[in-house]
């Protein structure tokens, strides 16, 4: 049994007498790959934006590991390891993408400026590495010294992940990385996913593409209206009866499941590890 | 007790003012969301035109002649613009009244065809330019066609200097206090009216919470924002008819503050909110001042500093009670930031840039090298700009007043009781320290003060910190720069500047050889002064903590996400940046015999922001090309040569009329960024270049508006 990485106990989040989250009880074991489903409004990204701070929390308790961190703000619960993206693309339009990478993964200290201003910032070769690493494991690499606002929305959206990666997270809560992908890039994404868990992390991951789900996690949680109706494995959530009515529906699932499948199979063709 | 109550009753004759010029600016936000800066700047011309037609028959239009009649000029006889209408010998008060309220509507009328309609798509950053750009052309125009000799106006109607006293508690107040309680009641009322029961209101609220509805409806959102702004000036130009037997009307340009915390105090969308919150800040004021006369009030908090405190802490509680230390999701996008690139080959660019300056110091003679270091001093001062509004994207007014109180500080701590030059009217007494570190505690003092300016803008941002600064400039002045307990008797006029020695070396401009501001070491120690911090500048954008500088601007949320401590960015920058405006105020100091808070006024600082705006207020090359444009700087002062005495003020005035040109037309990039790729597409797309494809976020322009550009870079 591996300790959980993440975990919540009755976390609640209410919006003027909604509970958006109602009560969620959720844990994400160490080096796991774990999803979470959900119908539009169901609440997934409220999840997100309270274990990491966004939204305060109104009952119940996170932990992320082993340490309550319900009272940190958010770039301190960032600081743990506990990294995300965003739904919408959020990124920094003024940085190249390579920069847009290294100022999540540069440490600095208050005197840092006056080492910039002198010119004389140290090279942290392991971030420069790291950066590397994370452009060329999301394909990248050839628009590095690009501005965000030239790249398709296929590919911003992919910077965003890259630079959740290079903060060097101990679990990584991507928030739709897949949404606005066409289906190449949704599958090129979903073969590079699960690679993740080989680099020290585990991963969270909320999307709408239900094939890309059911086919990378080990585990997934389902919400609607705020509460978790149902979890399981892949397996068990696409025969789950809850599930099916509150979200995909008898037809969607059977079609949903097939591309599942598919995923999975050219994921064995090419990602033989 | 007695007195306080007096005195808080006597606060509704102000406070009267506050909510009828606060109202004004509701309706205007309402109309077009725009926070308007320039509000007081259109009642104070609306009373000078009133004034002006009563004393001499006379009505200024609100703009000056392009082709001063100055030297060779002269000669020219281009058919002028005309600015002076004579309406006669002695034209009666109320066709007075009404051409100072025709003139407020007329000023709305341009304000919204010229400025803010074609800025309504732009960036909340762009409107702010837009706006203060504006307030500042506004008040070099009144400088430039009313002149600065005080105006004795006696009023009209009951609102007039000799009105009758009301005897309450035995005090007594002016009957027109009470007559200005009951016009900006009226004025509130109406326009709360307007709003409720006509069909022009309720099209301008359907237009306020939803554009393209209202559109959809058949109503012209455009012509609702146009009819708004007409409204508004006009409730403007009433205030300063009413309120000028109280003050001066050149005042008026700075009440827009106390009338920024009426109208935050509605919300920004209530006029019965601002109307209360306008009399509550003006019956406030005038109960804090009465305080200030106590034995027991503190005497290192001035009476002046009271008064304009109250506003100042009424904006920052509602704005910070009402922010969030990260914007929330959904919440609207500040817009596109103007790009700030990396400096390349900084050694190089450093090196044309001191060498050309060095030679320029050695060719020019006498004053010429005033004019050089005013160049460098602006440079150097617009560097901390460069940190603070363009890298870090706060848009902080304020930082001029912090080389203000560097300025003072340096004088205070290096003084020695003695008299320093034979004519200084005051003796300055201090703590008689040696110069390096007299410079370095002005300098500390200053990082502090701007460290407590910036602790609001942990949760107010964009377009509301602008506010909040502009607010805290007129605070400063009268609680630090113009305190005479902390800052040496000479704080109201001139505190004499200690002759400054360096280790030994004179390094002040005075020279007493020549009786001139032209020391060869004082102009190479700025040139040091320069280089060393625009490196240092140029260098922070390229390192680690810059990228994080950056980062903030562009999304606070998402630099959360990627663990930057926000607020504690935000403070770094706000410390860095007003530590070099206090190096900046200090060497500034030294060129000056003596330094007064008219050296730091509202508006110097506002005409620095300006052309540092429209020199680029993301580079070091856009800090250069600023300083060499300000009024007295190299640009204005080679074309002095032929235009003999040019005004101070009609420099102001193109460089406001720039900046906003700026504003529209690249969303306040500035001149520094005309060379880069996007600079060219703007360029292109005027030669209306088929090849080459502008991208979106360019307006195409008309070829007046760039040949406006190019005359404002050149002037």
């Amino acid at each position: 049994m591996t300790k959980n990485i993440l975990e919540t106990d009755g976390l609640t989040v209410t919006f003027g007498g909604l509970n958006a989250n109602d009560s969620v009880d959720l844990a994400v074991p160490e080096g796991t790959f774990v999803g979470l489903i959900g119908p539009n409004g169901a609440g997934k990204t409220t999840f997100i934006d309270a274990i990491t701070g966004y939204v305060g929390m109104s009952a119940g308790t996170a932990t992320f590991d082993g340490e309550d961190i319900g009272a940190l703000k958010p770039h301190e619960r960032a600081g743990k390891g506990l990294i995300r993206t965003f739904q919408s693309l959020e990124l920094f339009e003024d940085l190249s993408v390579r920069d847009n990478l290294l100022v999540a993964g540069y440490p600095t200290k208050w005197y840092t400026f006056i080492l910039d201003m002198l010119h004389m910032t140290p090279k942290n070769q392991e971030i420069e590495e790291r950066v590397d690493w994370a452009l060329d494991i999301l394909n990248l690499t050839d628009v590095a010294d690009a501005m965000p606002t030239d790249l398709p929305h296929g590919r911003r959206k992919l910077v965003g992940v890259a630079r959740a990666l290079a903060a060097k997270p101990k679990l990584i809560l991507l928030d739709e990385p897949a949404a606005g992908l066409d289906t190449t890039e949704s599958t090129n994404l979903g073969r590079q996913l699960r690679t993740f868990l080989d680099h020290d992390m585990s991963v969270f991951l909320i999307d709408h593409d239900m094939g890309l789900v059911l086919s990378v996690c080990d585990y997934i949680y389902v919400l609607d209206f705020g509460q978790i109706i149902a979890q399981g494995t892949p397996a068990e959530i696409r025969e789950d009866p809850a599930v099916k009515a509150a979200y995909l529906g008898e037809q969607a699932g059977e079609v949903q499941a097939q591309e599942a499948d598919r995923i999975r199979e050219s994921q064995q063709e090419e990602v033989p590890s | 007790m007695k007195e306080l109550i007096i005195a808080l009753i006597a606060g509704v004759g102000a406070g009267g003012l506050y909510a009828m010029l606060g109202a004004g600016l509701v309706v205007a936000f309402r109309g077009s969301g725009v926070i308007n800066f320039a509000h007081g700047a259109v009642a104070a011309y609306a009373a000078y035109t009133f004034d002006e037609l009563r004393e001499n028959g006379d009505v200024y239009l609100p703009w000056f002649d392009p082709i001063p009649e100055f030297g060779f000029l002269k000669t020219l006889r281009i058919n002028n613009l005309p600015v002076k209408l004579h309406l006669g010998e002695d034209p009666s008060t109320w066709l007075a009244v009404a051409v100072a309220l025709l003139m407020s509507a007329f000023i709305g009328l341009l304000m919204h065809f010229l400025v803010f309609r074609p800025l309504r798509n732009a960036p909340t950053l762009g409107k702010v330019i837009g706006s203060v750009g504006v307030m500042l052309y506004l008040s070099s125009i009144i400088a430039v066609n009313f002149g600065g000799q005080n105006r004795a106006d006696v009023g009209f109607g009951g609102f007039t200097t000799d009105s009758p006293a009301v005897e309450i508690l035995g005090g007594t107040i002016p009957r027109s206090n009470f007559y200005l309680l009951a016009a900006a009641v009226v004025m509130g009322a109406a326009v709360w009216a307007l709003y409720r029961f006509t069909r022009f209101g309720i099209s301008t609220r359907a237009a306020d919470e939803n554009e393209k509805g209202a559109a959809l409806l058949g109503y012209s959102p455009q012509f609702i924002a146009g009819a708004n702004w007409v409204l508004a000036s006009v409730l403007a130009g009433a205030a300063g008819v009413l309120f000028i037997h109280k003050t001066q009307p050149a005042l008026f340009v700075l009440f827009v503050v106390p009338a920024l915390g009426a109208a935050l105090f509605g919300n920004l969308s209530s006029v019965p909110g601002a109307t209360v919150g306008g009399l509550l800040i003006g019956i406030a004021a005038s109960g804090g001042v009465e305080l200030a006369d106590k034995g027991w009030w503190p005497a290192w908090l001035p009476a002046e500093g009271v008064r304009n405190t109250v506003p100042l802490l009424v904006i920052i509680l509602i704005l910070y009670f009402r922010g969030d230390k990260l914007p929330i999701r959904g919440s609207i996008s500040i817009g596109r930031q103007p790009r700030a690139p990396e400096s390349n080959n900084v050694l190089i660019g450093l090196g044309v840039c001191v060498g050309i300056a060095i030679l320029l110091s050695n060719i020019f003679v006498s004053s010429w090298e005033a004019i050089l270091t005013t160049s460098l001093l602006a440079t150097l001062f617009m560097f901390s700009l460069v940190v603070l509004v363009g890298y870090l994207g706060q848009i902080s007014l304020v930082q001029f007043s912090l080389a203000g109180v560097a300025a003072f500080t340096m004088t205070r701590l290096a003084a020695d009781g003695t008299k320093v030059r034979p004519n200084d009217f005051f003796v300055n007494t201090g703590w008689d320290l040696p110069d390096p570190l007299a410079a370095l505690g002005a300098v500390i003092v200053a990082t502090i003060v701007g460290l407590v300016v910036g602790i609001p803008a942990l949760r107010i941002r964009g377009v509301q910190l602008a506010v909040v600064t502009l607010s805290a400039v007129i605070a400063l002045e009268d609680i630090l720069i113009r305190n005479t307990t902390l800052l040496g008797e000479g704080a109201k006029s001139t505190n004499p500047t200690p002759e400054p020695s360096w280790f030994g070396q004179y390094v002040g401009a005075f020279n007493p050889d020549t009786n001139r501001t032209d020391y060869w070491k004082y102009t190479a120690f700025l040139i040091l002064a320069v280089s060393l911090v625009g490196v240092a500048v140029a260098n922070l954008r390229r390192g680690a903590m810059g990228r994080k500088f950056l980062a903030v601007r562009a999304n606070e949320r998402a630099a959360a996400a990627a663990g930057i401590d926000v607020s504690k960015t935000k403070m770094l920058g706000f410390g860095i940046s007003s530590a070099i405006a206090g190096i900046a105020g200090v060497l500034f100091a030294y060129k000056l015999p003596a330094v007064s808070s008219d050296n730091f006024s509202v508006f110097a600082g506002l005409a620095l922001l300006a052309f540092a705006y429209l020199g680029g207020i993301t580079t070091i090359g856009g800090a250069v090309i600023g300083g060499l444009l300000v009024a007295g700087g190299l640009s204005a002062e080679t074309l002095g040569v032929h235009f003999e005495d040019i005004d101070v003020a009609y420099i102001n005035a193109v460089g406001a009329i720039g900046l906003i040109i700026n504003a529209i037309v690249t969303g306040g990039e500035g001149i520094a960024m005309l060379q880069t790729d996007q600079g060219k597409h703007i360029l292109a797309g005027l030669r209306r270049d088929p090849t080459i494809a502008p991208p979106d976020s360019v307006l195409n322009l008309t070829q007046e508006e760039i040949q406006g550009d190019v005359e404002g870079a050149l002037v």
